[in-house]
């Protein structure tokens, strides 16, 4: 795979605001790459940046490359799908998907033949001659992705396109998404707040955050392996508590948190105050007199549990107020823990993150 | 793209230079003529004149008077109707609001003239009771002017009433219910106070729009004046005129509305409030009895607004001569009407029609630059453009007179004075109109259009303004039956062969050709009518909003 598009260095400020602080990315072609963060991050300024409605400050933007930032946005060869689909309510259902074709004065047989393509795709091939008023949420969501795709752009852009749809439905277009977009092979940025989302359709994604890239990698680095402590937080549960380092001993620091000590690995922070994370799959819960080797064991009070089908997650209370959450798996309904009861887990050191304090 | 020239730029450009031209300068020259001594200084003596003589300054009591006694009748006319037509299930209500529509569009004018055929000195029901040996007091004066304008602007408060309780969910109702309230409790907590602001801003409509008239007062009113028939006399003055006294009662004149307005907006745009759900309260079904009574009222009540179209549409089958009519049937009328003043109803056809077009282009261009294209330009832009709401026809008038009598810019006498009056009096209209509709496409609509190929400006063309297009045809139809209506300003503007319907209808009406007055006021109200049922039909309720 080759670099197909390059953002180098973009900067866009509205007044005061910095929406977006010298962004750099490159995205491969074929690829599926996702902007991942909280509302008002800048993702979805940056995806219009790159659609060319936003018309960035300072930086470069090449495709193959050539310079895209400079070329006016009808131009660009890009395809969009927007979060409410933005359908022509004028026009029936093929001739939207037929209306970039028709800019591009494709000949009449090629043009019927790939409008009715591209609806095959999404399976919208039989609703053809209806009117956008008559279809669906998820209907329009499926034309406003055929159309996009007849242009055969050479890149495909998504912003937040699940976003209107009901849990189920969601699911269901994410899947449908990825499965198009990796038959056609076409290159697509997608934009979303849902990291879960992000998860699971992404080939690589970049978690953005107060208009600047925290972290790019693969799904399971950017779980596993966060660089930051915003990217720990904001992708998946964390448990986040605030402590001092006490002391070191090879590869693990001893972390006092409240009065508790907790071992984790050193992995860059040494010393002061940091900030431990440790996701709830890596609490375990330790029978009567239980131990683990080599993990912290802690002590704490169920505040309350949710039962969430594949898990049960407690939420517990540590000596020092503090709340933690810890997820059971295959949970044996004989052995619940009731609210207010005393446990007692353990913490591998392994599963600990440390990151500066301050972040 | 920004900072880019692009054709918006241009837009922008010739916005503000047609304002200028058609607003600033005249309204400035207005200003200065009612400033200007005879010895070409700076004076204020015009101003100590006009309110120092009885003669001139009661027509600013006058003026208030007429329009606080028209809005406090058309409260009281028009907030009981609300009512019933928003809860009550009363049978034809839809026809009964679409009729509602109608007097407000046809011209006050045509309303004073229809109570004078009616109750006049030689009025239909006054010789019928004289016939019995009853003597009724005369209809002319104040009191005439204050029926006259009250029947005809009443369905603002009503309409905007009764769309404020149709728009309050009926959730607010219940909860108050719920929390304890007795019905007339909740009446007075949340029922009141959440259509207040429809209810003040419909009635500050009815006063300004009462002030501002001039057609009415000027053929009812004889010797009562207010301050737009002053105007005209002080400028038609059998002595010559003068232009210095009718620009300072114009300037005062213009003050008046202009703070009438700024009431206005103060009060409606402090209290608004959203509903965030819809879901209208049922009608309540009364017993029969009281249905029927019901029913009778509020058709009693449109239906008398309606009487005066409905006068002058028989009168203009009478026979007649001069003000004498008889009741046989006869198109006499029609045909003096048609033989003597085909120019006049071409020049109203044409002219309103051609000032309509330019105000729909220009408004729905402007609209778009004003919604879509944020800027403090577009922001001066759109209050700019506002400011012709804020000023009466007779205002227009004298002031294109002043403005445009003398080199550079000599337009008197032309039908282009007439168009310019009409295109910038109307603008504000069809900018609204385009821009409500506007705020109801989502801007991606038309990046999707860009995005797959089609240029900025064909995108706008294909996509948003093929979308804004039952708003602006609306808007349209409703700024032509404005400006055909048009007389305010007319009556200043136009000379010799450019003269229009409207003005016929006011001579006729003047040297009492009540025939030929009754024929071609019915051609006006055809002209009218038929677009304005045809929009309300093809808007629904929406219509009313942009009236």
């Amino acid at each position: 795979m080759s670099t197909i598009l390059t953002i180098e260095k973009i900067r866009k400020r509205y007044g005061e605001v910095e929406a977006l602080a010298d962004v750099s990315l490159t995205v491969q072609g074929g690829e599926f790459f996702t902007l991942l963060g909280p509302s008002g991050c800048g993702k979805t300024t940056l995806l219009r940046c790159v659609a060319g409605f936003l018309r960035p400050d300072a930086g470069r933007i090449l495709c193959n490359g050539e310079r895209l930032d400079t070329l006016p946005a009808h131009l660009r060869d890009i395809g969009m799908v927007f979060q409410n689909y933005a359908i022509f309510p004028h026009l029936t259902v093929f001739e939207n998907v037929a209306y970039g074709l028709r800019a591009r004065r494709v000949p009449p047989a090629e043009l019927r033949h790939r409008a009715i393509e591209a609806l095959r795709l999404v399976q919208m091939e039989p609703l053809a001659d209806r009117r956008p008023d008559q279809l669906s949420g998820g209907q329009q969501q499926r034309v406003a992705l055929a159309r996009a795709m007849a242009i055969r752009p050479r890149l495909l852009l998504m912003d937040e396109p699940l976003s209107n749809l009901d849990a189920k439905l969601r699911v269901e277009m994410r899947t449908e998404i990825r499965r198009l977009q990796r038959d056609l092979g076409i290159t697509t940025i997608y934009v979303t707040h849902d990291q879960e989302e992000a998860l699971a359709i992404s080939e690589r994604l970049a978690v953005i955050n107060a208009g600047r890239v925290e972290q790019v990698g693969f799904p399971w680095d950017v779980y596993q392996a966060p660089t930051s402590a915003f990217v720990a937080q904001f992708i998946g549960t964390s448990n986040a508590l605030r402590g001092t380092v006490v002391g070191t001993e090879g590869e693990w620091a001893r972390v006092e948190i409240g009065g508790w000590m907790l071992r984790a690995r050193r992995a860059g922070v040494a010393a002061g105050q940091v900030l431990a994370v440790f996701r709830p799959e890596a609490v375990e819960l330790l029978p009567e007199g239980g131990n683990i080797p080599g993990a912290t064991l802690g002590e704490g009070v169920v505040a309350n549990r949710e039962f969430l089908g594949a898990i049960l997650r407690y939420r517990l209370r540590l000596a020092d107020g503090s709340l933690i959450h810890l997820d059971e798996h295959k949970p044996d309904p004989a052995r619940l823990r009731k609210e207010g009861e005393r446990v007692r887990f353990a913490v591998r050191p392994n599963d600990v993150m440390l990151f500066p304090a301050d972040g | 793209m920004r900072n880019r020239w692009d054709i918006w730029t241009s837009v922008t450009g010739i916005a503000f230079a047609l304002l200028a031209v058609l607003l600033i300068i005249p309204l400035g020259r207005l200003l200065w003529a009612s400033l200007l001594g005879d010895d070409g200084g700076f004076t204020l003596k015009h101003y100590r004149a006009f309110l120092a003589y009885p003669y001139y300054s009661r027509t600013i009591g006058h003026s208030f008077l007429v329009s606080g006694l028209v809005t406090l009748a058309a409260l009281v006319v028009a907030v009981p109707v609300a009512f019933l037509l928003a809860r009550v299930d009363i049978p034809g209500k839809a026809v009964l609001k679409s009729l509602a529509i109608l007097p407000l569009v046809s011209p006050p004018f045509i309303g004073a003239y229809s109570w004078i055929l009616l109750f006049g000195r030689a009025g239909y029901v006054t010789t019928l009771l004289q016939n019995v040996g009853l003597t009724i007091p005369t209809v002319y004066g104040m009191h005439g002017i204050v029926l006259a304008l009250t029947l005809n602007l009443y369905p603002f408060v009503l309409l905007m009433v009764a769309g404020a309780l149709q728009a309050l969910d009926q959730s607010l109702e219940e909860a108050a219910q719920g929390l304890g309230s007795r019905p007339w409790r909740v009446f007075w907590t949340v029922t009141v106070p959440v259509t207040m602001p429809s209810v003040l801003g419909g009635a500050l409509l009815v006063f300004l729009t009462a002030f501002a008239d001039f057609g009415a007062p000027m053929i009812i009113g004889e010797g009562y004046q207010v301050l737009p028939t002053i105007v005209y006399s002080l400028f038609v003055n059998e002595m010559g005129g003068n232009p210095a006294m009718a620009s300072t009662g114009a300037t005062l004149l213009v003050l008046c509305t202009t703070a009438i307005l700024l009431v206005q907006y103060w009060a409606v745009s402090r209290k608004r409030y959203a509903m965030t759900q819809h879901r209208p309260a049922p009608p309540v079904r009364p017993r029969p009895l009281v249905r029927g009574l019901l029913t009778g009222c509020a058709y009693l009540v449109i239906g008398l607004s309606l009487v005066p179209a409905l006068v002058v549409v028989v009168t203009s089958f009478f026979e007649s001569r001069g003000p004498v009519l008889y009741p046989n049937f006869s198109l006499g009328n029609y045909r003096e009407v048609l033989f003597n003043v085909p120019r006049a109803i071409a020049n109203s056809f044409v002219l309103s029609s051609v000032s309509t077009l330019l105000d729909v282009l220009l408004g729905t261009l402007i609209a778009y630059l004003v919604v879509r294209r944020r800027s403090l330009t577009t922001a001066a832009l759109d209050s700019c453009v506002m400011i012709p709401y804020a000023i009466p026809g007779t205002v227009i008038g004298v002031a294109f007179i002043v403005a445009f009598n003398k080199p550079p810019i000599v337009l008197t006498g032309t039908f282009l004075i007439l168009l310019l009056a009409y295109f910038v009096r109307r603008l504000p209209y069809s900018v609204r109109a385009g821009s409500a509709i506007l705020h109801q496409i989502d801007p991606s609509v038309e990046e999707a259009s860009i995005s797959l190929g089609v240029s900025p400006l064909k995108s706008f063309a294909k996509v948003t303004a093929r979308l804004m297009l039952p708003g602006i045809v609306s808007g349209g139809i409703l700024t032509w039956v404005q400006t055909i209506t048009e007389i305010s300003a007319t009556i200043f503007l136009y000379f010799g062969a450019w003269s229009t319907i409207t003005v016929v209808i006011y001579r006729q009406v003047s040297s009492s050709n009540f025939g030929s007055a009754a024929a071609a006021s019915t051609i006006l109200l055809v002209a009218v009518f038929i677009p304005v049922l045809m929009v309300n039909w093809m808007m629904g309720e929406r219509a009313v909003t942009a009236v």
